[in-house]
C-alpha cells in the first residue's frame, strides 16, 4: 500500500508572508505522525493544506493516493479532521447525540445507519452515558471527546488531530492519549499536531519539527533523542529550534 | 440522494435548534400578528380610503406586515452562517464531503418553512379580524409562493452580506440601518401612488414591491394580470440577488479548495 500522505514542497504564503516552505513529508499507512513546531510554526497551515481547506501557493500534496486540489472531494471522504478550537456554539444547543447523527449524514453514513454509527462511535470515546445532554453541558474535554467521534463516523483513512488535547487537564488528556492509541491499533492512521512534547514522545511513530514553514528535523522520538543525546524530546525541540533562546532575546 | 440527504440533516440543525429555543419561537411566532393588529389597527383610522384604494386598511396591510416579518426573518436567516464562519464550524463543514450548495440550500429550505408557517398565523388573524382573502384558498398558496420568493430573494441577499463583511458587529450595523428604509421604500404601508416620485422610483426598484402588489392583488382585488406579472418581476429579483449571494459564497470560499 502507498503513502497516506505525500508532500514535495509543499508550500503557502499569505502576502510576503511565507507560511509553510517547500515541506516534504512521507507518512506510511497506521502510523501516528507528529507535527511538532512552535506557535505560527505552519503546523496548522500545512494541516489545513491536507485537509483541503487551503490551496497551496506552491509543490504538491497527495492524501490517501488523491492530490489535495485536483482530487479534493475524493480526498475529504477518506479523512476524519478534528480541528484545534471550533466554538461549540454553533450546535450548543443539539444533544451530542443529535450532532453526531446530523454529521454522520453529512459524512454520507446510509440513511438506514446513522443511529448506529452515531451510538458506535459515542461509545468509541465514552459518551454514551451523557449522548443526550446539551453540548452546551459539557466540558471542554468531553466537547474535544465529541469532536474525535465526528471525526470517525465514516471510518476515516486519515486522522488529522490539529492540537487535541490543547486547554484539556491531566486526566482528559490521559483519555484522549488512550483513545488515539487504540485508533491506530485498528490500523488507522493519525496525523497529530501539537505543542506538547510529552504527547509525541508517548504516542508519535515519527515526528517532524518544523519552525518557520521549514522542515527542521525528523526521525522516531528515541532517534532524535538519540542523536542530540537529550533527555527528552522537550529538549530536541528546544535544540533544534533554539525557541526559548529566541523568546528570551525577544 | 445525497444531496437531499446533506440538506435534510444541515435543515434538522436549524429545526432542532429552533425548537430547543421555545421563547424565540413564540415570540417570532407572535411578532407579526402583534403588528398587524396594533400597526395596522392604529394607523387604519388615520388613513384616507381614496389614498389606500379601500375603506379596509387592516387588509391593505397584511402584504405589508408579511414583507417586514420576511425582511426581519432574512437578517436572522444569515446569522447562523456569520457565526459558523466566526467559530470556525464552516471550515469543518467544508472539510466533509459535502457540496456547497447545501449549506445555503438548506438555509433557504429553513426558512421557507419558517416563513410560511408565519404567513400562515398572520392570515389567521387577519381572518379573525374580517380579512378573506379574495382570491380564495388558491389565492392562500399564491401568497405562499410570494413569500417563499421573497424569502429566497431578502435570504441570498443578507447571506451576500454575511459573507462579505469582515465581522457580525458590521453586519448588524448594516442590516438595522437598512431594514426600515427597505421597508419603507416600498408599498408595505402607502400605495405607490401616495409617494413623492422619487420615492416612488426607488420603491419600483425593491424586490420587496412586487412581492407586496401581487399579495395584495390576492388579497383585495382576487386573481388578476397584475398578478403573475408582479411575480415574474419577483422572479427576477429574487434570481439576481441569488446569484449576487452565490457569488459572494463563492468569494468567502475561494481561499479554500472548491
Amino acid at each position: 500500500m502507498g503513502l497516506i500522505i505525500e508532500t514535495e514542497r509543499l508550500s503557502r504564503s499569505f502576502g510576503d508572508r511565507l507560511a509553510v516552505d517547500g515541506l516534504a513529508l512521507a507518512i506510511a499507512p497506521g502510523e501516528i505522525f507528529g507535527l511538532l513546531g512552535p506557535n505560527g510554526a505552519g503546523k496548522t497551515t500545512t494541516i489545513r493544506m491536507l485537509a483541503t481547506l487551503l490551496p497551496p501557493s506552491g509543490g504538491a500534496a497527495r492524501v490517501c493516493g488523491f492530490d489535495v486540489v485536483g482530487a479534493a472531494g475524493e480526498v475529504r471522504k477518506r479523512i476524519g479532521y478534528v480541528m484545534q478550537q471550533v466554538s461549540p456554539m454553533g450546535y450548543y444547543m443539539l444533544t451530542g447525540r443529535e450532532k453526531t447523527e446530523i454529521e454522520a449524514a453529512l459524512y454520507h453514513v446510509p440513511r438506514r445507519q446513522v443511529k448506529a454509527r452515531a451510538g458506535e462511535v459515542l461509545d468509541l470515546v465514552g459518551l454514551s452515558e451523557d449522548a443526550d445532554r446539551l453540548v452546551q453541558e459539557y466540558s471542554g474535554g468531553m466537547q474535544k471527546r465529541l469532536d474525535l467521534a465526528c471525526g470517525l463516523l465514516h471510518r476515516p483513512e486519515l486522522l488529522i488531530l490539529d492540537e487535541p488535547t490543547l486547554g484539556l487537564d491531566v486526566p482528559s488528556r490521559h483519555r484522549m492519549w488512550d483513545h488515539i492509541r487504540s485508533l491506530c491499533d485498528q490500523g488507522m492512521t493519525v496525523l497529530l499536531a501539537t505543542n506538547y512534547m510529552d504527547e509525541a514522545d508517548r504516542l508519535c511513530d515519527r515526528l517532524t519539527i518544523i519552525d518557520h514553514g521549514r522542515e527542521v528535523v525528523s526521525g522516531t522520538p528515541a532517534e532524535l533523542k538519540e542523536a542530540t543525546g537529550a533527555p527528552s524530546l522537550d529538549d530536541v525541540f528546544l535544540r533544534h529550534t533554539g525557541h526559548a533562546l529566541r523568546e528570551e532575546a525577544e | 440522494m445525497m444531496w437531499s440527504q446533506e440538506v435534510l440533516a444541515l435543515s434538522r440543525r436549524w429545526l432542532l435548534i429552533l425548537l430547543r429555543e421555545r421563547l424565540n419561537l413564540l415570540f417570532s411566532v407572535l411578532q407579526p400578528a402583534v403588528w398587524l393588529v396594533f400597526f395596522a389597527g392604529a394607523l387604519g383610522g388615520a388613513m384616507d380610503p381614496r389614498a389606500v384604494g379601500t375603506d379596509d386598511y387592516i387588509a391593505f396591510a397584511v402584504p405589508g406586515i408579511i414583507a417586514f416579518t420576511v425582511v426581519g426573518n432574512g437578517v436572522t436567516a444569515a446569522m447562523p452562517l456569520l457565526f459558523d464562519k466566526e467559530t470556525g464550524y464552516l471550515d469543518k463543514l467544508l472539510s466533509m464531503p459535502i457540496r456547497r450548495s447545501s449549506l445555503i440550500v438548506s438555509r433557504f429550505v429553513f426558512q421557507v418553512g419558517m416563513n410560511s408557517a408565519q404567513v400562515v398565523v398572520i392570515l389567521l388573524v387577519a381572518l379573525v379580524l374580517g380579512v378573506r382573502p379574495a382570491s380564495g384558498p388558491l389565492g392562500v398558496l399564491a401568497i405562499l409562493v410570494a413569500t417563499a420568493l421573497l424569502t429566497l430573494a431578502l435570504t441570498a441577499a443578507a447571506m451576500a452580506l454575511a459573507c462579505a463583511v469582515p465581522s457580525h458587529g458590521t453586519f448588524f450595523a448594516i442590516t438595522g440601518f437598512a431594514s426600515l428604509p427597505l421597508l419603507f421604500m416600498s408599498n408595505a404601508f402607502v400605495p405607490l401612488s401616495a409617494m413623492p416620485g422619487w420615492m416612488e422610483t426607488v420603491a419600483r426598484a425593491n424586490p420587496l414591491t412586487y412581492a407586496i402588489e401581487a399579495m395584495r392583488l390576492l388579497v383585495l382585488d382576487g386573481w388578476s394580470g397584475g398578478v403573475p406579472l408582479s411575480l415574474g418581476a419577483l422572479v427576477v429579483a429574487s434570481a439576481l440577488l441569488l446569484a449576487v449571494g452565490s457569488w459572494q459564497f463563492a468569494r468567502q470560499t475561494s481561499e479554500r479548495i472548491a
